[in-house]
């Protein structure tokens, strides 16, 4: 029966193609990525203007010849032909365009333009790119996948701060970070790390000046242009789940020695916090103070695997959304609920936020209005940050416990047998159980933002908009710590007092802008574009302090409750900026365009008279391949140059044109009170800092555009940099505000990208990303070659900008070497002699970044990886420098703790002469050569900071279609996550990962971290998708 | 239509118009600091700096009771393993030359008013208070930036000036200082409460500035050529007849037991806000050549200078590294000698600028070289009174201290040739714990006291004479800085 049918439909078919017979043509078309239908594909006859579009469930019908050729074309993927050739049923799966050489991209102040008009570089991040790996984090989750972007993860803790960073630095003390605008207004990095990433659509990275030269004193650092969702006309309403569950633990801890344990300058002592006791030799001991009924407690003096990592808990996170969106002909919605809830590796480290966010557009007529909002609340609770008698952080107290002590068994300290504050082994410092139990730092945030746009089509090529944004954020915390006291038999440790602090801040931001857009063609080959337009920026903060001190009730935080003067703190600031602005494009031919743009600023932070600043910028770009259609062959199918040039000033903070008193630490004294004149001194004539770059680009397509290559070079130049500079302190002052020097800051980018593999289903998409930046200091001043960041252990070491060298440099004390790079030591001594000047030691911002990104897709199966690599930097790891004191380096036991012959040493005999140093020994090999003699040569941390990460990895699998037919699912997306799966470092860096970075007053001193933060994690779980 | 580009205007001029008005960028004023206050509100945080800058801890009165062999360190702390070492670079104790130019001696130049009759008096405190604080930086430094200095950013790389050259101006600084307090006009100033050392009293601070005088020209009395100079100007300080101090001169804004607002000594060595023994005090004691000494002598004063442990006097070599041999445990906090209850009396004590035993010893000094007419062997034993009652005993116990026949101790014991030796040991026992720096420049002079030694871990046969200039003028003023000095032997030009 079969065979008969099959014939008989041969026969028909036969006879249709044969007459060239209208046939019935239907199927489905769905997605090469995951798998899904595609609705609203258009299916054409090939050579007519007949056809139809899939419907909502990808499906298709119409009638054709039956020798006809059908094409299949939809936005974002490849078109497709398709011969009936007696067909009746033709599914299609539709592989993506990879590389749509024109699609439009939003630029500064939402201005959106076809990529072939833009001169210069931008790089669009979608929302799947983004949320590849479940990130709870919308900066973290462009790591590795920007060329010219730095995104440093500051720490790991459950509220993380991030920092990012276009094409390196510009500006000794000014900002170099990206600005960030969210749906066409200025916001901020705190707001972009409010957002919930799964609200974002897309990200555009335009990476310098020249792209966001719109944005006048804001543009120097380029802008990471972040577009939320807004759902699409004619959607079908949709409602979809989004949740992920990971877990996470420390990756890894530092190298540390095991060999000995609790004691001082090579003596046993039961009760000290460092490891400079004898040698583990397993016996039971004495540890921790004899109580007063004579016991005490034994432990084998032996050491205690993985002591300091059991502290650590498996922290974990749970991120859930709830979305719905959809629209109509004239209106879009998107809203949509998230929250998180996580709990940090360090013991009862606690996060929750909550994000809403509801955006809707509708146009009526010529009107099109558009309102974005979302509001974000968030609670922290973390262990607090001046632990004991000495304000130390937790992981000095986890560094200052010894070897050989069994840490995880103290965890009940309120009342476990030698655990709590009396009988607690450690007579210096205490148990950091209890220290998490008696310190807490607890943040509440709130931000509310808004923006509300409207636009009117004055004319046919005439769109004026006019847009409002508050960017509102405020919150309160309070930071605790308990007092204690201990039992006369406790000779160590020092009482501890107890203090609470209450914080409040508040930050209103306010951005107007008008804009009128024209869009006109002159002639066929002639066409012109231009954005007229105003803007206005009001920014206030307001923050303030109140901290008791010695509570009179215990474990009652109130200020009240506090003795002695409370102390007491405000600060208030405000900022306004507006400008106009005008931006013209001039095209020719759709292939060659010249744009000028120019905007002119007036500051509140400058005096009147010296406020008014011009931003002028220029650009040409030219696509080759569309001038010359001869170039375009079966290999090369777009190419595209660019050269653009602009110049920006970046603006002062508020006040910071006076020189201002502040009242005294311990005033008011009753009646008397007192104001001390700031140790800042200020240039009388001090004014915006300048940059100017120019940018060369080139955009290449191959085969069809199925592999690009984009790459760029841009030459920065700053002058009168506004730069706080250490005059001679005998001025008076110790900082010295003005302009001053100039950098010269260049690089080069370049992203490789293509589709390896697609072949049946299978697709392998590829992507590298390559930046190389580098900051060179020219000049500083005729007295001054060296600006000071921050400094560090007592002075020894520190981020500098030193004339002649790359920006930012690591400068510490160092050892005195011959010219072979020989240690020379004191013929007397035996201890390594030091340089008299501090040594400069490397730069602090990575050389070479390395991203690289890939996806393998067959059906509804994703694998997906983003690693990068960075090298060329160092950075200052003060948690060894921390360590020393402990002794609980390795290298504190490269010498079994004997005196030594410092390897590879000379002495100088006469000048310039030097002798192999054979055997004079350093002294204090048990304890006093680490502590007061290595310890003090800085250049011993200062560590290569290469690392390679795995940064994402993703493995997901979409349900097809089909099987969800007869349910109300029309989405099931599960998947496995991972974050930081993997790190590779150099063997000489064994303590932390190199990205973190401690919390400075000058957010370019960057490169000095591992000891403030706790250690590094990598994460991993679950994801899934659901939509209705 | 039109209705509408009504409306968008009206949005337009709603946002930009306040733009366009005059004072619309006019904001930039801080709301929470001022950028001028009236000198009573500032005089009183210049002499508050001035106490901390002598007393917070790792400051100059630590450097000088660690140089000069008054403090050591207890068991179970590396607290100073550089001054232990004698480890003179340009980042030692670099915070003496900064933290005096950044906080007092900045802070007294915004009332340092010279052209403005109606600040005489607060003109003549800032030039006697600057004088003070530019002969320490001498005695520390040798040659500094002085004329030229504090100029902020009108001159942030200022010339450096020699130290003789500093040292004859501050005595034509200090002598104007007392003109202007004496032809001070009816409308000038009169400090009040807000003088937290002399409560406006000017003629105590004619007093204070002839004392000063006093200090800078005994500093010179053993340079051969200068006995001219010297006499000449000690001349002038007793033909100007208001004479000397008192008193100690202490400083107190209302020092009291609250966080931030303790005596600086006492808050850097004694007991926190919530009166727990802090770290510095435990970490730091006595050693054992000064308890010895103190005991052979019978001085009642050991037990006003170091704290008595319930199991008597101990003190700790300096640079000791084995703290367990022979008796393990023995150097620990509990059981050595740790800073005195004459030294720290309570969160509330005067913090002493000038003692004024100093001030006898430096007149007995004068007395000795015949440069003032004054009994020698009075000022000396009047000296040693000043210094028991500042430490909390009676001028009868110190009566009885000096009548006993031992060298160093009573005047007539010593021959008149090693009557120096006296004075200058003297006051080196006066200053411990209270300002030692003071006994270090007199050592570099004199050599006194004797035989004091050096710490365990000194390379070198006798303690530095001076300091090295701080490696941020090497890096911010290199066109002025002079070639750093060998801080073991190139001594300040009063000891050559």
């Amino acid at each position: 029966m079969k065979r008969i049918l099959s014939s008989l439909v041969c026969l028909l078919l036969f006879s249709w193609f044969a007459f060239g017979q209208d046939v019935q043509i239907r199927g489905t078309i769905t997605s090469s990525e995951d798998g899904n239908t595609l609705p609203g594909v258009y299916v054409k006859i090939k050579g007519t203007n007949t056809g139809t579009a899939t419907d909502a469930n990808g499906k298709y019908q119409l009638t054709a010849p039956s020798n006809a050729t059908l094409v299949f074309s939809s936005i974002g993927f490849k078109d497709q032909e398709v011969e009936i050739a007696g067909q009746s049923v033709i599914d299609v799966v539709m592989s993506s365009d990879v590389t749509q050489m024109d699609e439009v991209v939003v630029t500064a102040l939402g201005i959106k333009r076809e990529k072939r008009e833009v001169t210069y570089q931008t790089q669009k991040v979608s929302d799947d790119e983004i949320l590849k790996a479940a990130p709870t984090r919308a900066a973290t989750a462009l790591t590795g996948k920007v060329a010219g972007l730095q995104i440093n993860s500051m720490d790991n803790g459950v509220n993380p701060s991030t920092q990012i960073t276009l094409r390196g630095f510009r500006s000794i003390s000014g900002s170099n970070s990206a600005t960030v605008v969210i749906d066409g207004s200025i916001a901020s990095l705190g707001a972009l790390d409010d957002l919930n990433p799964n609200d974002i659509a897309d990200i555009n990275v335009l990476k310098g000046a020249n792209a966001a030269a719109l944005y006048g004193s804001k543009a120097s650092n380029g802008a990471l242009i972040v577009t939320t969702k807004k759902g699409a006309a004619n959607q079908k309403f949709t409602v979809g789940i989004t949740s992920a569950y990971t877990l996470e633990k420390v990756a890894y801890m530092p190298d540390f020695q095991s060999k000995y344990g609790t004691g001082w300058e090579g003596a046993y002592d039961p009760i000290e916090n460092t490891n400079w006791g004898p040698r583990f030799d397993g016996q039971v001991r004495q540890i921790g103070p004899t109580l007063p009924d004579g016991t005490f407690q034994e432990v084998p003096y032996a050491p205690v695997k993985d002591n300091l990592l059991s502290f650590f808990e498996n922290g974990d996170t749970w991120t859930n959304t709830a979305y719905v969106s959809g629209g109509d002909q004239t209106s879009t919605f998107y809203i949509s609920a998230g929250n998180q809830t996580a709990d940090g590796i360090v013991p009862e480290d606690a996060y929750k936020r909550y994000t809403f966010r509801a955006n809707a557009s509708k146009k009526i007529g010529k009107l099109e209005l558009a309102f974005n909002s979302t509001y974000f609340s968030d609670h922290t609770n973390i262990v607090g940050e001046t632990i004991g008698d000495q304000d130390r952080p937790l992981y000095w107290f986890l560094l200052n416990t010894s070897a050989n002590i069994p840490l995880s068994r103290y965890k009940n300290w309120r009342t476990g047998a030698w655990s709590t504050p009396d009988t607690y082994y450690n007579g210096y410092y205490e148990n950091p159980y209890w220290a998490v139990g008696t310190n807490r730092n607890i943040d509440d945030t709130r931000r509310l933002m808004a923006n509300v746009a409207a636009s009117y089509d004055v004319l046919s090529w005439m769109k004026l908009t006019l847009r409002g944004a508050m960017n509102n954020s405020w919150g309160n915390g309070k930071n605790w710590r308990a007092a204690q006291k201990y039992a006369d038999y406790r000779t160590g440790n020092s009482a501890i007092s107890s203090f609470v602090e209450d914080t409040e801040f508040q930050n209103k931001d306010y951005n107007f802008d008008a804009i009128l857009a024209i869009d006109r063609d002159i002639t066929d080959m002639v066409s012109f574009k231009a954005n007229l337009g105003a803007t206005n920026q009001t920014q206030e903060a307001r923050r303030s302090r109140i901290r008791a001190n010695n509570l009179s009730i215990p474990n009652f935080y109130d200020v009240s409750n506090g003795t002695g003067t409370p102390e007491v703190e405000v600060v208030e600031s405000k900022y306004i900026n507006y400008g106009f602005f005008g931006d013209f494009t001039l095209g020719y031919g759709k292939f060659l365009y010249l744009s000028f743009s120019g905007r002119n600023d007036w500051t509140s932070t400058l005096a009147k008279g010296n406020n008014s600043y011009f931003y002028p910028a220029f650009g040409l770009s030219f696509v080759l391949t569309d001038a010359i259609k001869s170039l375009q062959n079966n290999v090369l199918s777009y190419a595209k140059v660019t050269l653009s040039n602009a110049t920006v000033f970046n603006d002062l903070g508020p006040y910071a044109i006076n020189e201002r008193y502040s009242q005294f630490v311990g005033f008011p004294y009753g009646e008397i009170n007192g104001f001390a004149l700031s140790t800042t001194t200020v240039d009388a004539n001090i004014k915006k800092e300048r940059i100017n770059t120019t940018e060369v680009g080139i955009d290449l397509g191959f085969f069809n555009n199925r592999v690009t290559f984009d790459a760029s070079y841009y030459n920065t130049r700053t002058t009168d940099l506004i730069t706080t500079i250490t005059p001679s302190i005998a001025s008076g002052a110790t900082a010295y505000l003005t302009n001053i020097g100039e950098l010269k800051n260049n690089g080069v980018e370049a992203t490789l990208g293509g589709r390896i593999i697609d072949w049946s289903g299978l697709s392998w998409d590829l992507s590298l990303n390559y930046t190389t930046t580098s900051t060179e200091v020219v000049e500083i001043t005729k007295d001054i070659d060296e600006v000071t960041l921050v400094t560090g252990g007592g002075g020894l070491y520190g981020v500098y900008a030193i004339v002649g060298e790359v920006f930012p440099q690591i400068k510490a004390s160092a050892y005195k070497r011959d010219p072979q790079g020989r240690l020379i030591v004191d013929p007397v001594s035996g201890a390594p002699l030091e340089e008299t000047g501090y040594k400069i030691l490397g730069r602090t911002i990575p050389k070479h970044i390395l991203g690289l990104n890939s996806t393998l897709a067959y059906k509804g199966l994703s694998f997906g990886i983003t690693m990068d690599y960075r090298t060329g930097h160092v950075y200052y790891e003060q948690g060894s420098d921390q360590m020393e004191f402990t002794g609980r380096s390795l290298e504190s036991v490269s010498a079994n703790r004997q005196d030594f012959v410092v390897p590879n040493s000379v002495i100088e005999t006469s000048t310039g002469v030097f002798v192999p140093n054979t055997n004079i020994q350093v002294s204090g090999g048990r304890q006093s050569y680490w502590t007061d003699v290595y310890n003090n040569v800085k250049e011993n941390y200062v560590k290569d900071a290469t690392a390679l990460k795995l940064r994402e990895l993703s493995l997901d699998y979409s349900l097809p279609t089909k099987f969800l037919a007869k349910t109300p699912i029309s989405k099931i997306k599960v998947g496995f996550i991972a974050r930081n799966l993997l790190t590779w470092l150099p063997a000489e860096n064994h303590f932390a990962d190199p990205e973190f970075g401690n919390i400075q007053t000058n957010d370019n001193a960057v490169g000095i971290g591992g000891y403030l933060q706790s250690p590094p994690t990598r994460s991993y779980g679950f994801s899934l998708n659901l939509e209705f | 239509m039109k209705k509408l580009f009504k409306y968008i205007f009206m949005l337009l001029a709603v946002t930009l118009v306040p733009a366009c008005s005059e004072d619309y960028l006019d904001i930039n004023v801080d709301p929470n600091n001022p950028t001028s206050v009236t000198p009573d509100l500032a005089l009183p945080v210049a002499q508050a700096q001035t106490a901390n800058y002598l007393f917070i801890n790792n400051r100059v009165n630590t450097l000088g009771n660690l140089l000069m062999y008054n403090w050591s360190q207890s068991d179970g702390y590396a607290w100073y393993p550089d001054e232990f070492k004698y480890l003179m670079t340009s980042s030692f104790y670099a915070i003496c030359f900064n933290r005096a130019y950044q906080d007092p001696l900045k802070q007294y130049n915004t009332i340092d008013k010279p052209d403005d009759p109606t600040m005489d008096n607060y003109t003549a405190i800032a030039m006697i208070m600057k004088s003070f604080h530019f002969q320490i930086l001498v005695d520390l430094y040798g040659d500094i930036p002085y004329f030229e200095a504090l100029g902020r950013s009108t001159n942030p790389a200022p010339k450096y000036d020699a130290a003789l050259t500093v040292y004859e101006d501050l005595i034509v600084k200090l002598t104007a200082a007392i003109e202007k307090i004496k032809n001070a006009g009816e409308d000038a100033l009169v400090p009040g409460i807000d003088d937290v050392i002399f409560e406006g009293d000017m003629e105590q601070w004619i007093r204070f500035a002839n004392t000063i005088k006093m200090r800078i020209l005994v500093r010179q009395s053993d340079m051969a050529d200068r006995t001219a100079y010297v006499t000449e100007q000690i001349n002038a300080i007793v033909a100007e007849g208001t004479g000397f101090i008192e008193d100690n001169v202490g400083i107190n804004p209302g020092y009291k037991k609250e966080v931030n607002k303790q005596n600086p000594l006492w808050d850097s060595y004694g007991r926190d806000a919530a009166g727990v023994e802090v770290m510095n005090g435990k970490a730091t004691c006595a050693t054992p050549y000064v308890i010895a000494l103190l005991q052979s002598t019978n001085d009642l004063r050991i037990d006003r200078i170091y704290e008595k442990p319930a199991t008597g006097h101990l003190g700790v070599p300096q640079g000791l590294l084995d703290y367990d041999t022979p008796v393990v445990d023995q150097y620990e906090p509990a059981k050595v000698s740790n800073i005195g209850p004459g030294v720290l009396q309570g969160p509330d004590q005067d913090a002493i600028i000038f003692n004024l035993s100093e001030h006898y010893f430096n007149m007995a000094e004068a007395a000795l070289k015949g440069l003032i007419t004054d009994d020698a062997k009075a000022l000396y034993e009047a000296g040693i009174e000043a210094s028991y009652v500042t430490l909390g005993l009676d001028a009868a116990e110190a009566q009885t201290y000096y009548a006993q026949n031992i060298a160093n101790v009573n005047w007539d014991f010593t021959a008149a040739a090693n009557r120096k030796e006296a004075i200058i040991t003297q006051k080196w026992i006066a200053l411990n714990g209270l300002d030692a720096i003071q006994s270090w420049f007199d050592y570099n002079r004199t050599g006194f006291p004797a035989n004091l030694p050096v710490s365990l871990l000194a390379t070198t046969d006798d303690r530095p004479v001076r300091l090295m200039y701080p490696a941020s003028e090497q890096a911010s003023n290199s066109d002025n800085v002079p070639a750093q000095k060998n801080p073991f032997s190139d001594k300040i030009f009063w000891a050559q």
